[in-house]
């Protein structure tokens, strides 16, 4: 094996210049102003002091709150579904998960698309409830458009990670609870559960930070009005382009993922210390 | 008699980091014979063994093969093949595909491997297992796999890293006196790396004894059970008692008060020496009729015979005799000139 | 996990899920056999979508991109990760935990970051944007992924079984692809899958380091807001028919292998085995193939390419009849790459970050901005043959007085498009007031744009659209602000035209052009432009400094004002032409009675845009983006 040492040293290279000199080069442009040139330089923290605007701040809190939101909402859905799931024959269960996992093979952006026909005031969500004379409130362009778009499009990354986690797990564990006097629901709280945190944890990692940096669809169903951290970034460098600011906002969304990131580690370790 | 050498290690150190695992290794191999690296876990055999194989370079001395350096050579150039611990055997492939590995690589017409992997098989007694799994075979099973798929490529010597260790006690009494067979049926030197002292007594034409990255000892069987020459050697290999004494001149030794018959020869006059006295080398006899006497204090029934303890002036000696005495009774301890094993301390 | 009787409404559940996930997919596929353009109301069945599909240049030529990038972005990923993988596991401590750390960077980095981080990274280093940096990008966030899925094999792979290899007679080489692949496999296949789904479908990093006309589905989908169109749904329908098709054939095919031996096997478990080794099979040389074919196809690209003149052209999105530019390039023999913004800022934006073009079309202001600032060359008008067929007031014109450097192209102003049937024709005395009228709550677009937003406000206070005074735009932003409180609007970009055909509001703040086209789709809705004056705005071609073939662009430029030509431009584009006989047709003829066709510019209060100084428009960017997210 120490033939194969090498192997490691083409990716250290690329891995410096495609990876940590672009986000080196977003810290600089953050604490800099100017016209987009390197040539002058001139350092400031205004691009940071700009963000303590409420108006900015509120566009992360609102992040936040739909991160979470909509994290919530995938986790229950796919709790049951990935353990109904792993409950089948191997054969059965490869088909479901590959079911799950078709959707991702076709472009997020044709399938939100798909949301505004079905959203929209006189789309097909209002149509068919109108028919059985029931009056829809208007959908498109509000938190709950975004939620739902965001929901379709992230489950999958939380019931794969979770019914992972269930068939990995030893299944003597669950016949050991039964046979020491738990019941169907104890079991599942006391064993299956806490085995599949793990899956949990991955999966709501997953989903919570594609869902506070989406951009898509939040564009497409909330409007333009509808201003999430992604949406905010894109803006300041498409439209704008203030790039120094835009830059700014960059570094602080990774900085907050980054801190989550340690945290959710933190629970997991902490989860398998208590395991052990 | 000895054949030609064919593999020579010349002060062969290793270092991993600050660790030093080998130091000063020098080794003769010679043709045709079964050799096995004896010693506890850690103690550097294994890392012998893959200096032989090319998968460990050594940080300092010479690997002579037929006398030339092969020190710097990659494994797949050399002209040995491995029996590894846990067999290594590739999972993905059945068993003929296994052992036509080395074949394959070669380039060989799929006509003449199909015939030697068959000669292979049936040598090992797996004929009609070609297109069998690796991974559903048992542990025996993988191990023939894993022997034939080294000899196939028809290697001068053959290296076994522990390769018994992962069975049961019954299979491997029936592997050692398999392997001894294929070894004589082959006729090249087989490089066996185990820990079982047993294993090795019964199976080496010879021992080399290591411990903590040196050699002990190099020997036949007979040469390191009988005559330790270290005192590590004669406490791995069998059980002993070891006491202190001195060489009041040739052939005669004193300890324990008491100066004794032996065999040994070329040490100073009083030198501090160390004995090995075998436990069923010593003989018990009515208290009166020995020089050394005792109590027995302890008394497990071992099968064969029965292990005592017996408490003596200067220490407690361990004693097996198919006799069967009271704990509590004194006797006598006699033990021949040649059973005495006089050592220079080390 | 097994359990004997799964409930019924356990895989109830699990199919209403199910249907969540497919509900879109399904819609989709249905409306791509609409017989219109409505993404709402289906009118009856029809393929043209998909004949329109195969016409379509631009369509295939993402598709293309999308399905080589990912391709190629999987193979090289794979490659690299996997070595990568394998290497890492015998490297030393410090370079492990580096390697391990910033391989986790853009996992866990939103795709955000990664895109702009490459963005700076590729416009900093001066690189050209296009297949190139979009590959490279798609290797940079593909790769982690395979490393992650591989590294854990490696690490629990017996790392005597390559040892074994090589003491068999194998060189590292071989060690390594005869027995450390075959271990890695499921990791390796994992993660290649997951490189492959991954690139395929991402829109963001792609959005922002593509450039010179190399864009993807997914971008292709963005810049196709303007006029939804169900070719698009047609593609997808094909996509996933392809994908569903494929993925039955490869679980399907060992059965039937079975089936055909029919005869009672050994052992299951063998039989089963094999036919999985014959499928792996099939399926490596089923993705070498397409592999091979698409390499193949794209050499023979380039190649075409390399030996045409090109012409680079970064235009408005849907802002051109892209079968008139196949037949300009057909008469010229010559290639034209095609590029998409979806503002002047963006374009803006595109430029400074070192994207290159010789011809750009860019609103008035934008114009100016780029005169100033000497980014464009001077037209000389005599390699324009057809100059006398613009209309007149047009040259005449206060961003480039006499057309110096801009060759006119579409004109028109911003009003307000409304349902006749839900609007009182008497509130429209309200002017831009009506926006504020209650009457009409929830029933308004606005659009986003905060040029026209702030246009709107400062045009209702009376003041100059065009101001720089702090008080008065801090009274327009007032203004907008209770507007959105009192009238909870919506603001949209272009999909509201398809929002006004189908009628869900209604009101819109939209150009004229797009009210003649949402008017001609529906009759019930109708345009007027507010009496306190409005933005009267022109978009013109123009020629960068940077333009390597001024005759082709010339030629291109008397192309589009060829009365043929630019009628069949302006029935795709629905604005006003700025060719003299085209503009008349349509006034005259084919838009005869709609209100959104040849506005009316004589009101003394409609004004041009100017650009504004970097303090200003700072200054509004601010506020604007404190309305919307208000």
């Amino acid at each position: 094996m120490k033939h194969f040492k090498g192997l490691a040293y083409p990716y250290v290279v690329w891995s410096f210049v495609l990876i940590a000199l672009p986000l080196l080069l977003i810290v600089l442009y953050s604490v800099t102003r100017g016209d987009n040139s390197l040539i002058t330089i001139h350092f400031t923290l205004d691009n940071f002091r700009k963000i303590g605007d409420p108006v900015y701040l509120d566009v992360f809190i609102k992040s936040f709150e739909i991160g979470l939101i909509v994290t919530g909402i995938c986790l229950v859905l796919a709790y049951p579904m990935a353990y109904i799931i792993s409950m089948f024959d191997d054969e059965v269960q490869g088909i479901l998960i590959l079911i799950v996992t078709i959707p991702m093979w076709i472009n997020t952006l044709l399938r939100t698309y798909a949301w505004i026909s079905l959203l929209s005031d006189n789309g097909l969500v209002s149509q068919l409830l109108g028919f059985f004379g029931i009056e829809v409130p208007e959908m498109m362009y509000t938190n709950f458009a975004v939620i739902i778009g965001l929901v379709c499009d992230l489950l999958p990354f939380m019931v794969i990670p979770i019914h992972t986690s269930l068939t990995k797990m030893d299944y003597s564990l669950v016949e050991a609870a039964k046979d020491l006097g738990a019941n169907n629901l104890q079991t599942f709280k006391k064993v299956i559960l806490k085995l599949s945190v793990p899956g949990i944890i991955n999966g709501v990692t997953l989903v919570f930070l594609c869902s506070i940096s989406s951009f898509v669809v939040p564009v497409l169903l909330g409007g333009r009005q509808y201003m999430l951290i992604g949406n905010l970034i894109e803006n300041q460098f498409i439209s704008i382009g203030n790039w120094n600011f835009g830059s700014a906002i960059s570094m602080l969304l990774a900085i907050a993922i980054l801190l989550i990131m340690s945290l959710m580690r933190r629970v997991d370790t902490e989860e398998k210390g208590a395991e052990e | 008699m000895k054949n030609k050498t064919i593999i020579e290690l010349r002060d062969i150190s290793k270092n991993f980091g600050e660790q030093q695992v080998l130091r000063g290794i020098n080794l003769d191999i010679y043709e045709n014979e079964f050799l096995t690296l004896l010693g506890p876990s850690g103690c550097g055999k294994t890392t012998i063994l893959r200096i032989i194989a090319g998968f460990e370079e050594p940080s300092n001395g010479q690997v002579l093969f037929n006398g030339e350096n092969i020190a710097k050579l990659p494994p797949y150039k050399r002209e040995v093949n491995t029996v590894f611990q846990k067999y290594a055997l590739f999972p993905f492939l059945n068993v003929r595909d296994n052992v036509a590995f080395g074949l394959k690589l070669k380039g060989l017409d799929d006509d003449i491997i199909n015939q030697r992997v068959d000669k292979m098989l049936t040598m090992v007694g797996l004929k009609g297992y070609e297109k069998r799994d690796v991974t559903r075979l048992s542990g025996g099973q993988q191990q023939r796999v894993a022997i034939a798929r080294a000899l196939i490529n028809e290697p001068k010597v053959l290296l076994l890293d522990e390769p018994l260790g992962a069975l049961d006690a019954k299979l491997r009494k029936g592997m050692q006196i398999e392997l001894k067979k294929i070894q004589k049926e082959v006729g090249i030197t087989f490089v066996f790396v185990t820990h079982d002292q047993e294993e090795a007594l019964s199976m080496s034409d010879t021992i080399v004894v290591i411990n903590d990255g040196v050699i002990q000892q190099i020997g036949s069987p007979m040469d390191i059970y009988n005559e330790p020459e270290k005192r590590f050697v004669a406490e791995f290999i069998g059980e002993s008692n070891i006491v202190e004494g001195n060489m009041i001149r040739d052939c005669l030794v004193k300890f324990d008060g008491i100066e004794w018959e032996c065999v040994d020869k070329g040490f100073k006059p009083n030198e501090e020496i160390e004995a090995v006295l075998r436990p069923e080398d010593m003989d018990v006899v009515d208290a009166d009729k020995a020089k050394l006497t005792g109590k027995i204090v302890s008394k497990v029934f071992m099968g064969v015979h029965y292990e005592y303890l017996v408490e003596t002036k200067y220490r407690k000696y361990k004693v097996h005799t198919t006799e069967s005495y009271d704990i509590g009774k004194k006797i006598g301890l006699t033990i021949d000139p040649y059973d005495i094993q006089v050592m220079h301390i080390s | 996990m097994r359990l004997k009787k799964i409930k019924i409404g356990a895989k109830l559940y699990i199919l209403l899920c199910f249907l969540f996930f497919y509900l879109p997919i399904a819609v989709t596929m249905f409306f791509s056999f609409n017989s219109s353009k409505s993404l709402t109301n289906f009118t009856g069945f029809s393929m043209q979508w998909y004949g329109k599909l195969i016409s379509d240049q631009n369509i295939l030529a993402a598709v293309y991109v999308s399905i080589s990038i990912a391709i190629f972005s999987t193979i090289i990923s794979t490659v690299l990760g996997t070595i990568t993988a394998i290497g890492l596991s015998k490297s030393r401590r410090l370079l492990k935990e580096w390697l391990l750390n910033i391989n986790n960077v853009p996992i866990m980095n939103p795709d955000i970051v990664t895109a702009i981080s490459l963005m700076i990274l590729f416009s900093s280093a001066g690189l050209q944007r296009g297949y190139i940096t979009m590959l490279l990008a798609h290797i940079v966030f593909c790769t982690p992924f395979v490393i992650t899925s591989v590294y854990p094999k490696v690490r629990s792979m017996d790392s005597n079984l390559p040892n074994a290899a090589m003491d068999l007679g194998a060189t590292p080489y071989q060690a390594l692809t005869k027995v450390v692949v075959p271990l890695l496999k499921p990791g390796i296949f994992a993660g290649m899958l997951l490189a492959f789904t991954m690139s395929l479908d991402d829109f963001i990093v792609s959005y922002f380091v593509t450039g010179n006309g190399v864009s993807n589905i997914s971008i292709l989908v963005y810049n196709m807001t303007k006029r939804i169109n169900p070719t698009i749904n047609a593609l997808s329908t094909l996509l996933i028919l392809v994908v569903a098709l494929g993925l039955i054939a490869m679980n399907l095919w060992p059965l039937i292998k079975e089936k055909k031996k029919n005869r009672p096997s050994l052992s299951g478990k063998v039989m089963r085995k094999r036919s999985s080794r014959k499928r792996d099979k099939i399926v490596f040389w089923s993705v070498t193939a397409t592999i091979t074919v698409i390499a193949v196809v794209c050499a023979a690209q380039f190649s075409a390419i390399s030996n045409k003149q090109t012409l680079r052209v970064f235009n408005g999105g849907e802002y051109m009849d892209m079968n008139l530019v196949a037949d300009f390039e057909e008469k010229y023999d010559c290639k034209v790459v095609y590029e998409t913004y979806d503002s002047n800022e963006s374009m803006y934006t595109k430029l400074e970050s070192g994207s290159t073009y010789d011809i750009l079309v860019p609103s008035d202001y934008m114009i100016e901005r780029l005169i100033d600032e000497k980014y464009l060359k001077k037209i000389d008008w005599s390699k324009i043959t057809r100059k006398n067929a613009i209309l007149s007031n047009l040259k005449d014109n206060e961003y480039d007085p006499g057309c110096k450097y801009s060759v006119p192209y579409y004109w028109g102003n911003v009003g307000i498009v409304y349902n006749k049937n839900i609007v009182d024709k008497k509130d429209l005395q309200q002017g831009w007031n009506i926006l504020r009228n209650t009457k009409y709550k929830n029933q308004i677009y606005m659009y986003d744009s905060e040029r026209d937003s702030f246009m709107i406000a400062l045009k209702s206070l009376g003041y100059s659209m065009n101001t720089k005074d702090r008080g008065k735009l801090k009274e327009a932003y007032n203004w907008l602000i209770e507007q959105k409180d009192a009238m909870n609007p919506v603001y949209v970009g272009d999909d509201v035209m398809d929002n006004m055909i189908s009628g869900s509001k209604a009101m819109a703040v939209v150009y004229s052009g797009d009210a003649a086209y949402i008017i001609n789709e529906n009759k019930n809705m109708d345009y007027f432009v507010p009496s306190e004056g409005t933005n009267e705005w022109a978009d013109a071609m123009v020629l960068t400094k940077y333009c390597r073939n001024t005759d082709l662009a010339y030629k291109f430029m008397d192309f589009f004002l060829d009365s043929e030509v630019s009628k069949v431009n302006t029935r795709y584009i629905g604005y006003d032409n700025s060719v003299k006989s085209t503009f008349e047709y349509f006034r005259d003829v084919e838009y005869k009675g709609n209100s959104g066709c040849a506005p009316d510019s004589s009101n003394p209060a409609n004004e041009v845009f100017h650009y504004q100084p970097r303090k200003t428009k700072e200054y509004i960017s601010n506020l604007w983006t404190k309305v919307k997210s208000n």
